[in-house]
């Protein structure tokens, strides 16, 4: 009993590092309806920043926060410009395609720019583990849930309480209305991307320095599809509670699954959930129902 | 095909939809079709034995992704289902073909079929959810299915043949002569693809065919007006994923080897880029896509080759060299979307349409 | 870091592409051409950046000092991005160009190039991956894995192990934390077979793809296992975040033994540095550090051309087998050349000149390699490297261990086909 504990904390901490990836995503379904299979790579290239600004460049940490900030918000920005907004309304494959086809190209030219040899960046936290009760933490991890945490704190009160994000929650409800409205949409787009943006910066310092920074963060991104389906696309909390039914369904099939069939259930057990869940509630737990017209 | 009407004169469907619109195209088919016959000599005579070797594996990698990619143009294309995958059932056809070669000592005129049977089966059990399912949550769904299928292949050794996941399987052999070379097995593809090509032309002007378009466009409509949504949305997802296993059989056949990392998510990837690429719900699309997207990173190279060699030092050009294709193909990707969202065969048909009535335009 | 020549030499470039595209670029009659499978983008891309040059590095400098026999060795290396149909076709263009050797690169690719490398005979080297039983130079006489495969890797850390008990596996408890892949799976066989043999409890721990998580799996290992020793064959990222997990749940790193694709200084490096891999130990089929006669030459090569020696050298672990790699080639040339008294050579002369490799150390980084037209493996070896004070210093001479067993699996599964 005492190791399934142990693996529940477990699940919990590394699910909400997972969570810190989805929330980029979930925030653009929300808001513009596009579906980002360029996560992973944002983080990546989020993490490559980082990792030259500190390791080839010597700066201190919070400079490389800064850059990795103000770069993966111009980079957002720019993308949502160039390649989304020309997209919009058109089929979903086509915007999957359109991130997959940005996936390419910063998987080729990202490692180029910014090197492609390995380096290692260390959170201020240090990496020495932190004994809490029975459970000793790796600090990154920590550092990673407290983000998360904070995020969903801070995004929950924008698209509940602020101005701005009342109306973004207009904008996806209905991109005419909301225009017709007086609502800048194509504003509260770029606002949306910039967001992500923010998320995927913070996620690449965190992985970057729990996985060391180079291409291979970018695997991180297939972690995030089960996460956002099972809390529902367009859901802030969803991708919370999806983020921690994952690392705890993982650690659980690891610790107890594993032995009896075998092999490796750990990656394979959430999409298992998650298509049994889908069965039940075809839009997530959290996700907004459409309701479809002819 | 090649050929250019004078301007618009049908008036009826039937001729709207006839494969052979007038009778000059079957002189192109027909053209087309001698020229295929004779591709690998002619290459011999063009370019020597050697070269000739090397064309032909690309035209052969070329013919077995048009098969690839007309399946999942059925399913994507005209039946407006997202799959991510479509790799996945390459290996069911690929493990089904293999164990039938090696186990029952099957030709591959038996495990060809029999390997898109299966991969449909499967096909159609994955497709069950796309009744309740839709979008994206339908896309990832699939994935879902493409990890489940790849974990069974690993962990079932009844069906891998041991923890090396790989069965060695003998090259097809047809009264009694082995095809080994690249020029050999090229006619293997060829009959396949060219097979995949007419079913697949044939089978979107059909009842069926119709009927996936009318789901793709609105499927609530499509079942208002009588169409059993979950037979056509089910039997689209076996054909697809037929498409799919005699393809995975093609390639198992040109590598000696069934092995399910030749088909993971990159390949489901690769194929996705292809029909976008090339055209959704079009056949010519598919073979556009898939001829674009097998020789894209070859051009490259071969650009950066020549043209590299005045920009950087010679340790410094294979690190450029897959930065830059990788980038490219990537940009083209977005770019095709954001200018020609149709592809290249709305490209083709632009060109068509603008020659139909040149010089004397109206 | 690319320093760009004459921007304005797009007109001469354009007109070199006609020129290019027209006449295919022939090879010159001297030359003899090798081709170089190499990813230096898709899946294992890491190892790919460092291996590549590594052997590159090490064509140069043969040519450098007049190649071969007076032939320049013509080294083409095409980036697959780790997929097999762009393996397949560089295979192709290899041919075409007239290779009379390649070094392969990546399982799968092996795999699907191994019934045409003997149909064209042309020899094919497969260090650290492919199969095992590529060992067999009867089964597959143009496939050589020229280093030790994972059955001997998985061998020679039981035995690493035993020693390390002082002789005596009885009743231990060893743990198999492994990436669930066909590679990763490839030795189990080997080590139930050991533990039958020695006497120690074997418990296997599967890592999925993408492998960047495991605290599960490592926290049972330590906690509920409590394994005596642990041998680690994982990929990509996963070593480093295996190493972070050990050091977590406090499991000492001497009792852990990587086997070769979890044992560079990238994988340390992404754990946080060498500091944090205190103790752990490493299985390597090329030397590691730049001790050695060859990392002067080829940074004297450089100094003459004016240039700094590449910064690739600095990551040993891949920088060094891509010599091991290129070197091999070298050797099995140069012999066939010998054979041929300067006539040419085709891919069964190297083939030949393979199976001849024996005493070549290149002053240490390589493994005492005896290839013969049986065995393709050339013996097996290992050394073993920890980690010390943040560094991978070595920790044994080269070594195999049960011959035997590994034999007997050759065979059977030579007969199981």
């Amino acid at each position: 009993m005492d190791f399934a504990f142990l693996l529940i904390g477990n699940g919990i901490l590394i699910g909400l590092m997972y969570s810190l990836i989805a929330l980029g995503f979930v925030l653009v379904y929300k808001a513009t309806d596009a579906i980002n299979f360029a996560q992973g790579e944002f983080v990546m290239l989020a993490a490559l920043i980082s990792g030259s600004v500190i390791v080839g460049a010597g700066l201190p940490f919070w400079v490389a926060v800064i850059v990795a900030l103000a770069a993966m918000i111009a980079f957002s920005f720019a993308l949502e410009r160039v390649v989304l907004r020309p997209l919009l309304g058109r089929p979903i494959v086509a915007v999957i395609m359109a991130t997959i086809g940005l996936a390419a190209i910063l998987r080729g030219l990202g490692p180029f720019i910014f090197g492609s040899g390995t380096r290692s960046i260390t959170l201020p936290v240090g990496d020495e583990p932190i004994e809490f009760g029975p459970f000793i933490l790796q600090p990154v991890q920590l550092v990673g849930a407290l983000v998360s945490l904070l995020f969903l704190g801070a995004f929950s009160w924008f698209f509940l309480k602020s101005r701005m994000g009342v109306a973004m929650r207009a904008v996806a409800d209905n991109q005419q209305v909301a225009s017709a409205m007086g609502i800048n949409v194509e504003r509260y787009f770029a606002l949306a991307w910039a967001m992500a943006g923010i998320v995927a910066a913070l996620g690449g310092i965190v992985w970057g320095s729990m996985l060391g920074v180079d291409v291979q963060v970018a695997l991180v991104g297939l972690k995030v599809f089960p996460v956002v389906i099972l809390g529902g696309l367009d859901s802030i909390p969803g991708a919370v509670v999806g983020g921690l039914i994952v690392g705890i369904v993982e650690n659980l099939a690891a610790g107890y699954l594993d032995p009896v069939v075998g092999g490796g259930t750990k990656d394979f057990a959430p999409y298992v959930l998650m298509i049994l869940a889908l069965m039940f509630r075809p839009y997530g737990m959290f996700g907004k129902r459409k309701i479809e017209r002819v | 095909m090649f050929h250019r009407e004078s301007g618009y004169f049908k008036t009826t469907y039937r001729a709207d939809q006839a494969l052979y619109p007038l009778p000059i195209a079957r002189w192109t088919v027909a053209v087309f079709a001698v020229l295929a016959l004779v591709l690998p000599q002619l290459l011999t005579v063009l370019s020597g034995a050697q070269s000739a070797e090397y064309y032909i594996s690309i035209v052969n990698f070329i013919l077995i992704a048009i098969v690839g990619a007309l399946g999942l143009n059925i399913l994507v294309g005209y039946t407006g289902q997202i799959s991510i995958g479509h790799a996945a059932f390459m290996s069911v056809g690929a493990y089904t073909a293999a164990n039938l070669a090696v186990r029952a000592g099957m030709p591959f005129w038996v495990t060809l079929p029999a390997a898109g049977l299966m991969a449909a089966a499967v096909g159609a059990v994955v497709g069950v959810p796309s009744l309740r399912i839709k979008g994206l949550y339908l896309a990832i769904a699939t994935l879902a299915a493409q990890l489940i299928i790849e974990w069974t292949i690993n962990h079932v050794p009844w069906i891998s043949g041991g923890s090396q996941a790989s069965i060695e399987i003998p090259r097809p052999e047809l009264f009694g002569f082995v095809l080994k070379e690249h020029r050999e097995l090229y006619y293997l593809f060829l009959v396949v693809a060219v097979l995949s090509i007419v079913a697949t032309l044939n089978l979107v002007r059909s009842r069926i065919g119709r009927a996936f378009v009318a789901i793709r466009d609105q499927d609530i409509a499509a079942e208002i007006i009588g169409i059993d949504i979950f037979k056509y949305k089910t039997l689209s997802f076996a054909i697809s994923s037929f498409y799919a296993g005699v393809t995975g059989v093609l390639y198992t056949y040109l590598y000696g080897v069934a092995n399910y990392e030749n088909f993971q998510i990159t390949t489901s990837i690769d194929y996705l880029a292809m029909i976008i690429i090339g055209g959704q719900g079009s056949v010519l699309g598919s073979i556009f896509g898939a001829t674009f997207v097998t020789l894209l990173p070859i051009v490259i190279r071969v650009f950066m080759e020549n043209v590299g060699v005045f920009l950087f030092t010679e340790q410094e050009l294979p690190a450029v060299i897959p930065a830059v294709r990788l980038g490219v193909f990537g940009l083209l990707i977005i770019v095709f979307l954001v200018l020609e969202p149709e592809g290249l065969n709305r490209l083709w048909r632009n060109i068509r349409s603008y020659f139909r009535v040149w010089p004397f335009s109206y | 870091m690319l320093r760009i020549r004459l921007p304005g030499a797009a007109a001469i470039a354009a007109g070199a592409l006609v020129l290019g595209l027209a006449l295919p670029a022939a090879a010159q009659k001297k030359d003899i051409v090798v081709g170089s499978m190499c990813d230096r983008t898709g899946a294992t891309q890491t190892v790919g950046v460092i291996l590549c040059p590594g052997a590159n590095d090490y064509a140069a400098l043969i040519n450098s000092r007049g190649g071969l026999d007076g032939h320049q060795l013509k080294v083409i290396e095409i980036d697959n991005e780790y997929k097999v149909p762009q393996g397949m076709e560089s295979y192709e263009r290899f041919k075409k160009e007239g290779a009379v050797s390649v070094l392969l690169y990546g399982t799968p690719h092996t795999m699907a190039l191994t019934a045409k490398l003997t149909e064209d005979k042309i020899p094919g080297t497969s260090p650290g991956f492919g199969t095992a039983a590529g060992a067999d130079g009867k089964r597959y006489p143009y496939l050589f894995p020229i280093a030790a495969t994972y059955w001997s890797q998985a061998a020679a850390a039981v035995k690493f192990a035993k020693d390390k008990f002082g002789g005596n596996l009885k009743g231990k408890k060893i743990a198999y934390l492994f990436y669930d892949n066909p590679a990763g799976k490839e030795p189990l066989v080997i080590l139930e077979d050991l533990a039958k043999l020695e006497g120690f409890e074997l418990k296997t721990f599967a890592v999925p793809a993408p492998g960047v998580e495991m605290g599960a799996q490592v926290l049972d290992i330590a906690q509920r296992y409590r394994a005596d020793f642990v041998i680690t064959h994982l990929f990509g990222r996963s070593p480093s975040v295996s190493i972070k997990e050990f050091k977590r749940t406090g499991f000492a790193m001497s009792k852990v033994i990587a086997l070769v694709w979890g044992s560079a200084e990238a994988d340390l490096e992404a754990a946080g540095g060498g500091a944090v891999a205190e103790g752990y130990n490493t299985l390597q089929f090329a030397g590691v550090g730049t001790d050695y006669q060859v990392h002067k030459d080829i940074a004297e090569m450089y100094k003459k051309q004016g240039k700094q020696p590449p910064k690739e050298m600095a990551s040993t672990v891949y920088y060094n087998r891509g010599i091991f790699h290129m070197a091999v080639h070298v050797e099995a040339i140069r012999n066939a050349l010998k054979a041929k008294n300067g006539g040419a050579i085709t891919g069964e002369d190297v083939k030949n000149g393979m199976e001849k490799i024996k005493g070549v150390t290149l002053g240490g980084l390589m493994p005492p390699l005896e290839l013969t037209p049986v065995d393709h493996e050339g013996g097996g070896w290992v050394q073993v490297f920890t980690v010390k004070g943040g560094k991978l210093t070595k920790g044994s001479d080269w070594f195999r261990a049960y011959p035997d067993v590994l034999k007997k699996h050759i065979d059977a599964d030579a007969k199981r086909t």
